[in-house]
Formats: C-alpha cells, structure tokens, sequence
C-alpha cells in the first residue's frame, strides 16, 4: 500500500471512526484503525465489534484531489498512535508506505515515523452493502425514530432482548417498538423509500444513540441494509454497522389496548411542567409516583404526596375529557420521558383503568403512541 | 510442519474421535467440559475444534487446514467471534462472565458460531459460577462453550450436568519431557522428574528444586563408589546420604532414583537407549551395563523393590540402607 | 405538680419546626443568620418552586411551593439553597431522638413535626416548664427553634402550636374552642383541605363554630364519616392516641444466628438463608411492613464482618422474595472463608399501605383481572364513607 493524503481529511475521517474503537477491547486487532487503499479512495474503519464505523475519504471530490494512490492495499495501525501522529504532523500531506511485514512509514514534511501495523485480513470482515436489499430514509427521520423511541429500552440484563429497538417492516411501513416492561415507546412511518419485503430485527439501544449522535439533521437520505448479522446505514461517506440482539422481540401490538373508558386532551407544554413540578417533592419520596385525577366535569387534579416532605396538588386544565372518573398513579419519570419524545403542542390520554396501561397520542396523529404501565398503590 | 489435529489424535485418541465425530454428525454440543491435568492439551483441543468450527476449507471436512484467514485469525486471538477468558488474578470474576453475556445476547459479528473457552474454570467465583449458569440454561442456538478444569470435581454439579464431559488421560512421559524443556528445565533434569511424575506442574516444582537436584547427584555419585569395591569407599558417601534423606518419603525417593539408574541399565543392555532418566550418564551406563548380566541386574532390582517394601512397613532407615547398599554392591564382585 | 394535669384527660404537646429545611440551613451555616433564605428545587435555573423559607422571606409573603421566579421579585436579595433532604432527615433524627427521651410516647407526623404525649411525665415538671424546657434545649443542643402547642387531645396541640411561630408556646384547653376557634374558617382546621372547605361553603358552613354546630346528618352527607369526626374536633374531642408505631418509616426488621460451628458449604448457608429468610418475613407480615433494600451480615471465623446490602426495583415481603435477595447478595459478597454469623435485615422497612409496585407490561392483565373488582368496590366505599373507612389491611 502506498499513498498520499490531505492532511485535514484524514485527520476527520479518523475522528468519525474513532467513535467505534474501544480501549477495552479483548481482540488484539479492535485496538487499531483499518486502512485500506483502492483506485477510488482510501477507506477508515474503526471497531469495537458491537458497533462499526467506516468513513470514505475520495481521492477525488469534484476538481480537487484529496489523494494519490500509487498501490492499492491495507494495514492495521494502533488507533492512538495513529491518530496523535496525523494529528500533529508538520505538513499538509502525508504519505503512507506499507512493507509486506506491515511495517508502515508515514512521512510528511521532514518527519519520518515508522509504526508497526497488523494484517488488514485479519480485521473483522463486515458485511457488504448489496444493492437489491437497500432501502432509504431521510437522516432526519431516523434520528427522530431513535430519540421517539430509544429511551424506553431496558437497562436490566433479565430479558436481554429489551435493551434493544425492534425494527419491524411490514407493508411498506416500519414500526419502531420499545420498551422496558414498564413503559413503551412506539414509532411508525410509511416514508417513500422503505421495502415492500418483510424484515425484523432488534438494534441495540447503545448502538442506536451512537448513530443519532453521528446523523446529520438533515434530509438527507440514508442507505439502510439489514443483513442476518448486523444492520448497517450508509450516510454520504460515513458507515454505520451495529450487532443485533439475538431472539424474537416479544408480540407487543396485542398488549396496546385498542379501546378506552377515559379519554383526556391535554395541551403538551402545560401537562408536562405540572408533572414536573409534582415530581419535585415525589422525587424524594420511594418511586418518583404521582397521581392523577378526574372529575367527571373535567377537572384534573394532579398529586403527590412524601409524608417526610409534604405534599403538592395542582389543577391542570384540560382541553376536554370524555368518560368515567378517573384516579391512577403513576411514575413521573416515564411521563416526563415520554411527553419530551412526543411531537405536538396537544396530546390525548386513553385510560382503561388504574391498573390497566394507558396510552399517551399527539392529538390527531397516530404515527407515535406512548404507553405506560401505573403504578399499584395499596 | 506437522498437522496439529493429528498430533492431538495421538496424544488424546477418544477425546479427539468424539470431537471428529460431533463435528461430522452436525451434532455439537452447546457446552463441553475439558478435563485433565496441566499439560494434556486442553487449550489446544479446544482451540483446534474452535478453529474446525471457523475454518474456511477444513481437510476431510472436519480437520482445520490452519492457513484461512479464520484458522490465522484464531491463532493471534483476533476472531471476533471466539472469546477466551482466564482468570484473572486468582479467580474469574462475575464481570469477566457479564462480559461474555453481553457478548452473547447479540448476534455473531460475522460468523454462524460464537464460541467462548473458559480457562481455568473452576476459578470462578461463586457469584461467576451462578451467572455462567444461567446462561447455560438457555444457551442460544450456535453458541459453543469450552469450560477447562484439572478438576471436574470443584465445578458446580448443576454446570457439570449441562456440559459433554471430554476427559484428557495423563500426559505420557516423553510429552512431559518435552513441555518441561520448554519451560527451559535442562535435559537431564527434565528426563527425571518426567519419570517420576505425569503431573506437569509437579515436574516443573521437583526440576527447580535445589533439594532435589541435590538428591540426583548424591544417588548417583553413591551408585558409583558402589563400583568402587570395599565398605570404606562407600562410608563417607552413605554419611551424606543420611544427612540429606531423613524423611521416609525422601529415602522413598532415593530408591526410586536408583530403580531408574537401573531401568536405564537395562534399557540400554536391550539396545533401547531413547527415554533414558539419566541421558546424561549414557557412556558410564554403557560400560556398566557391559559388566552386568541380565539375571544380576533384575536380582538388583528386586533388592531395590523389596527395600522400598520394608520402608513402608517401618523398618529403620539406615539398616535397610545398609543393607541394601551391601547387596548392590556384591553385584560388583567380581571387580 | 400533679394539679397541673388533668385527672382523667391527657396532655399532648405538638411539636413543629417551623420553616424546619430554613432553620437546619442557618444552623449549618450561621452566616445565613438575619438573611432571607429561601430553599428550592433548582436555584442555578431559577426555575423550579419554594420549598422551604426562613421568616425573614415569609414576613414579605413568601410561601412553600410558590414559583422561585416570583419569590424572587419579592425578596430579590434572598439566598437561595439547594435542598439537602440528608442532612435534614439527619437534625430531624437528632431532635425526634431528643424529644423520645423526654417521654417514649412520640408520634412523628412528618420530617418536622411530632405528638408527644407527657401525661405522665408530672416528675418533669408542669407541661409548660417541660414544653419550655424543650424549646430552649432545641435551640441549646440543635440551634432549630420549635413552636409548641399544649392541649388535651392531638387536633387542639396541632391548632394550638400553629397559631404562635415561630418560638410560640401556646395552651389551648378544650373550654377555649368556641372562643378562639370557632370564628375562624374552616380551610384552618387541620384535616380540611381547599376542595372539602369548598363543599362545606356551598352548604353553608363557613367557620369552625358553623362546622361544630352543623347537624351530624348533613356533615355526613356532605363529607362522609369523615365529616362526622371532623365536626367532633372541632368540638374539642379527638381521641385518636399517640401512637409511636404510627409512622412506620425508616424502620429496619431484621434476625441474625450466630452457628455453633462455622459453616461452608453453600447448600447449608442456603438452609441458613432461607431460615432466617423466614423469620424476617415473618416478622414484616406481623407489622404489615414491605421493603426494598436488603441487607446481609457475613461474619466470618476471625470475627471480620462485613454488611452489604442491594435495593431492588420493588418492595418486598415474602419469604421467597427476601430469600432470593438473600442469596445474590451472600454469593456475590463471600469470600468462600468459613461463616460463623448471618443476618439479613430488610431496611427502610414501610407500612404495606405506602407500598406502591410498578406494574408490568406482561404480567399486567393477569394482576388487572384479579385485583379490579376489589378495587373498585374499595372506591365505591371510599367514595361513599369517606377515605379511611376501608384503608387499614383491606389486602391482606
């Protein structure tokens, strides 16, 4: 391998797949940043096996020459060193000469470093994009998917299954589900680009919010593949691959009811800093509960109570409310959680009981769906 | 270079068939417990059918060909997808075992199979041990364990029960020998204590100790003022010898010793001169043996057994030394 | 000094700590003294309510759970501290332990607040040496001034001790009632609330004296039996005893053995375990207490003895439960030496009827179907008789 780069581009392209390396690694070879050299530019890759990330550099963009490949290859080069050495090199091109032993010159300027590198065969190999399975999305949509969503997901390793977001696509709509047994976060779309064919597969939470931190907001489209394995999404120069969870995501569309004895809209904004103020003296208290109530003239009180602190009740005003009275308890937390991720200035709540889950909707829009399980109170 | 699965099959035959087999049948188990002393080669086995399980073009569809990228990757500990823990101190920790599950709760990186070795198993601590469990009651479909121990009797039964049992037989002595000279213990030390021992670690301990070198020069320069004709010659070794074997265990071993200097005697009168204890002493022994008859030679040693008989029924010490000596040295006579 | 007390009635002190979080600010840190303090959720945002204010910022109309940002426009000088509910839970501990030793039959009604009941402390004193004696202690031993009320029967020491703060000391006998309570509204009788003084003024009975003098019946129609009681109390009767188990916080049930020879082996720790599980268990159900932080005590053969314990997502009190606590602590802790000693103590231990369980997305509907009927006859009584007519082990 031997080539020529632009500084500044390189040096980019390796903080992009630092994201993925991890100094905790117990694989020799994930301590390092892969490098690999074609006609068409120079490839990145970082890796913590969980999550992967490969950035394109070209060797052209447009009329500018980015980099000159003289011959084609690839080495593995311990990811800090490599980093801190581009980092702080004299000149505004490097060059890069691999011998057969890996050992790899990079020279700019008048510095001359040599660094012992590894056998790019040996890196794990990830999967390749196949361009009948690919499907896209806006970037912009796909973070809103994740943060609509990602929050819900367990974090107790007692049904490991949950600590990811299954991603359902069935008729051309994709379902994003997540939950952590208490509360459930649901997000569906039949955005242009998705598949008419059947996939399902469950991303782990980490990975998701290491993408959305990556994802330009943008609407840019991006390239979604989901392989046996892994699941990767391709931005303009930056890919992105994640593991998935092993096993079946549980049927949850059944347990979501589909009626309602109480029916309350409320205006967002409003709801939720009542909420919050009400959780400031539940906090305190063992589980952050509250609780709420209806009148049947559509009133709703919102309490709480910690005997060693006090107590706080508010009237919150509804903007109508049908069906029974109503008196159930609640975290505060997933209320908060579940208020932030919801777009729209108004919401209804559908109530079937105070030991039954209820649903939390933007009004007039069924694309997102709330759920929370109260909380028993003796 | 030799075939490294062949060599196991020599080392470990049943072990290595059973393997042969599963991989053939399709009928790997979701977790094997490797048993055996140090030095029988349970690492290698495991990685071996780690590697069959990987290996892009195994030979005869089962033996790994140890030159893909997966057999290679395997080697430097690089596969992404086999994970092998050790203990990590003097035990293995809860956290080494969450690390695992969290590595199994996800899909192979780019492989069907996800294997892990456990080294050392039975260091697990108790609250390890009951993780590892839980995860072996619900293994997921091609998930491999390789749990190794010298002692399958401190695993917890309930992990026992779910693990097919391979089951390493000792290390012959020739193997031994060779695992002590890599270890960097001299040749003639490592012939000994390979005799003496199959214990790997054991052999190691005996060939460091000074004690024990000491023990070796003695009897052997004892053997040779045996030759030497006349009491007086052999008094003031005999006095060196009390002053180092007091223990009946120690005098116990110095029969051994001279057992061996006489097995290596008769070795070589049969023309059998590999495996010596004493490879050393081969041109001495030699010239001994010379001098020996067959019948002379097993009268010396039955002398030596039945002395090491009495030593067990507590006869004293240096009577039976006496005795003895006496009688290994009428072998001599005729000098 | 018996002629100071009554002798067929009883004397109750209240005890409150006024503006309590204020005053363990400024004792803490004396140069807060003559300043307006003010306690709140989140100073640095300036967002976010009063939860505590000291009298400097009451005197300018300052009151709990008024919004910070307007708190300030009245008192834009006040000091505004974070709330530090350790160390207040810790001066209350401190006082709460002060004031057992003046008599053992102490209620605590809240973090700042307690019943003492000092019938028969006539070897102490009259009650207003020993109320007198209290306050200046509280100040002497913890710099936190405390408003005391002295009266027959619960309900008139909670008036009383409300009606001079802070460092009041107020007698309130029940001849006094008609005189000083009656013509006040009923919103200040303690056990009123804004929506039952709401009901009580659309029928009319605006004060405390209307309350007294109202037909039983009609009170019981409007507020349920709870009406009824309240309407004795502000007659100057109330019975209701000082009860020191009353409030079950903080209370920790646990059993420990000591072996008579040291044991190893896992499977007869387990037998240990689950035997003391059993008794601990046994223990809560007597007390009607749940808990959720679990503690274990290992004592090893050289006397080391180590304690860890684990909160768990939801309040427990089955011997299974505490068991399976139990064992994942034990096991996760020993060090695989010899055990001569075990305990497991469930701490934080709270009344059954505080206890609250998150409910499970797939386990919900099986508990929903068990558990609604119950539940919604228990709100029908409710609703009907008033909030505690069916509250006290209606579950068991």
């Amino acid at each position: 391998m031997k080539f020529s780069i632009q500084k500044d581009r390189l040096a980019a392209g390796i903080q992009d797949v630092l994201k993925a390396v991890s100094s905790r690694t117990t694989i020799p070879i994930l301590t390092g940043i892969k490098i690999h050299a074609s006609d068409e530019g120079i490839t990145l890759t970082g890796s913590d096996s969980d999550i992967s990330i490969e950035s394109f550099i070209p060797s052209e963009e447009g009329e500018v020459l980015i980099a000159t490949i003289e011959e084609t290859g690839g080495v593995v080069l311990n990811a800090r060193f490599f980093n801190e050495i581009v980092r702080k090199l004299p000149a505004s091109t490097i060059e890069f000469e691999t011998s057969s032993s890996f050992q790899t010159i990079i020279r700019s300027g008048h510095a001359e470093f040599s660094l012992n590198g590894q056998d790019a065969d040996e890196y794990p190999h990830l999967p390749q994009i196949d361009d009948e399975n690919v499907f896209k999305l806006p970037a912009d949509l796909v973070k809103t998917l994740i943060r609509q969503t990602v929050f819900a997901v367990s974090t107790s390793e007692t049904r490991p299954i949950l600590t990811g977001v299954n991603w359902k696509i069935e008729n051309g709509t994709l379902i994003c589900t997540a939950t952590d047994s208490h509360r459930l976060a649901l997000r569906k779309t039949a955005a242009a680009g998705l598949p008419e064919g059947e996939y399902n597969v469950v991303i782990p939470g980490k990975s998701l919010t290491e993408l959305s931190k990556i994802l330009d907001d943008t609407n840019e489209p991006v390239e979604i593949v989901m392989t046996e394995n892994q699941v990767l999404f391709r931005s303009k120069y930056v890919l992105f691959f994640s593991r998935l969870l092993d096993g079946n995501y549980p049927d949850t569309s059944r347990l979501i009811p589909d009626e309602h004895k109480t029916k309350i809209d409320l205006n967002t904004k409003e709801y939720l800093q009542a909420v919050d103020r009400a959780s400031l003296l539940a906090r305190e208290g063992r589980n952050n509960v509250i609780k709420m109530s209806s009148g049947d003239d559509g009133t709703v009180e919102i309490s709480s109570n910690s005997p060693e602190i006090g107590k706080v009740t508010e009237q919150v005003n509804s903007l109508a409310a049908e069906g029974d009275e109503l008196k159930i308890s609640f975290s505060a937390k997933y209320m908060m959680d579940a208020l932030k991720a919801i777009e729209g200035t108004e919401i209804e709540i559908q109530f079937t009981g105070a030991m039954r889950p209820f649903v939390i909707r933007p009004l007039h829009d069924d694309s997102t769906l709330q759920l929370i399980l109260p909380v028993r109170t003796y | 270079m030799s075939n490294p699965w062949k060599e196991a099959e020599k080392r470990q035959p049943i072990v290595m068939r059973i393997i042969e087999n599963s991989l053939l049948r399709d009928r790997v188990a979701h977790a094997y417990l490797l048993e055996g002393d140090p030095g029988t080669g349970k690492k290698e086995t495991a990685m071996l059918f780690a590697k069959s399980l990987f290996c892009l073009e195994p030979e005869d569809e089962f033996m790994p060909c140890g030159a893909c990228i997966n057999c290679r990757r395997i080697e430097h500990g690089n596969h992404p997808d086999l994970h092998a823990i050790e203990p990590d101190g003097l035990s293995i920790k809860k956290e080494q075992i969450y690390y695992l599950q969290q590595e199994f709760i996800k899909t192979a990186v780019e492989s069907v199979w996800k294997v892990y070795i456990v080294n050392q198993a039975d260091k697990m601590t108790a609250s390890a041990a009951n993780s590892l469990l839980k995860f072996l009651e619900e293994p997921s479909a091609n998930t491999v364990a390789f749990l190794l121990t010298e002692q399958s009797s401190r695993i917890l039964p309930t992990i026992l029960s779910r693990c097919q049992q391979l089951t390493f037989k000792p290390i012959d002595s020739d193997r031994l020998k060779q695992r002590l000279v890599e270890e960097e213990i001299s040749i003639p030390m490592a012939s000994l204590t390979s005799k003496l021992t199959n214990h790997l670690e054991e052999a190691l301990e005996q060939s460091r100790d000074e004690w024990f070198a000491l023990a070796r020069s003695i009897v052997l320069k004892l053997y040779e003022g045996l030759k030497g004709g006349g009491l007086s010659a052999i008094v003031p070794l005999s006095e060196d010898f009390y002053s180092h074997f007091k223990e009946k265990q120690q005098v116990s071993l110095a029969l051994d010793l001279f057992v061996l200097i006489h097995r290596d005697l008769l070795s070589i009168m049969t023309g059998e001169e590999h495996g010596l204890a004493f490879p050393d002493r081969l041109a001495s022994f030699q010239q001994d043996a010379l001098l020996l008859s067959a019948e002379k030679l097993a009268d010396r040693m039955a002398s030596i057994l039945e002395a090491k008989r009495r030593l067990n029924s507590n006869m004293n010490q240096q009577l039976l030394m006496e005795q003895l000596l006496l009688k290994l040295q009428g072998g001599h006579a005729f000098v | 000094m018996e002629g100071f007390y009554p002798k067929n009635g009883r004397v109750i002190l209240h005890i409150d700590a006024n503006a309590f979080f204020a005053s363990v600010e400024m004792a803490e840190n004396p140069a807060l003294k003559n300043k307006p303090v003010i306690i709140a959720g989140n100073p640095e945002e300036r967002k976010g309510i009063v939860v505590a204010a000291n009298y400097l910022c009451k005197d300018k109309g300052i009151y709990t759970t008024m919004a910070l940002g307007e708190a300030l426009k009245l008192v834009p000088e006040a000091v505004v501290i974070k709330p530090n509910h350790a160390i207040y839970k810790e001066y209350s501990k401190r006082i709460f332990a002060y004031l057992a030793e003046v008599s053992p039959l102490i209620e605590y009604a809240s973090i700042d607040e307690a019943y003492l009941d000092i019938t028969e402390c006539a070897h102490l004193g009259s009650p207003i040496d020993i109320a007198m004696k209290i306050q200046q202690e509280t100040v002497k031993r913890f710099d936190i001034p405390i408003s005391i009320g002295i009266a027959p029967n619960k309900f008139l020491a909670k008036m009383a001790s409300d009606m001079q703060k802070p460092l009041g000391l107020t007698v309130l006998r029940k001849r006094d009632v008609e005189r000083v309570l009656w013509n006040k509204p009923v919103l200040d009788a303690h056990g009123i609330g804004e929506k039952t003084a709401a009901k009580l003024q659309a029928h009319g009975i605006l004060t405390m004296g209307d309350l007294a003098k109202a037909d039983v019946k009609k009170v019981q129609s409007i507020m349920g039996v709870r009406g009824v009681r309240m309407r004795d109390r502000v007659n100057g009767i109330d019975d209701r005893p000082v009860d020191p188990e009353a409030n079950t916080s903080y209370k920790s049930i646990g059993n420990s053995a000591t072996f008579p020879k040291n044991i190893i082996e896992p499977a007869s720790i387990r037998v240990k375990l689950r035997m003391l599980s059993r008794a601990v268990s046994e223990r809560m159900k007597q007390k009607k207490a749940v808990s959720r932080t679990i503690q274990v005590m290992i004592r090893y053969d050289d006397f080391k003895t180590i304690t860890r314990s684990q909160t768990l997502q939801r309040d427990i009190q089955e011997e299974a439960d505490l068991f399976a606590a139990a064992e994942t602590l034990f096991f996760k802790h020993w060090n695989g030496e010899p055990v001569r000693l075990l305990g497991i103590t469930a701490q934080n231990a709270v009344d059954k009827r505080m206890q609250t369980t998150q409910m499970d997305l797939f386990s919900f509907q099986e508990e929903a179907d068990k558990l609604e009927p119950l539940f919604t006859t228990v709100e029908a009584l409710k609703r009907k008789f008033g909030d505690s007519i069916i509250k006290k082990g209606w579950m068991e």
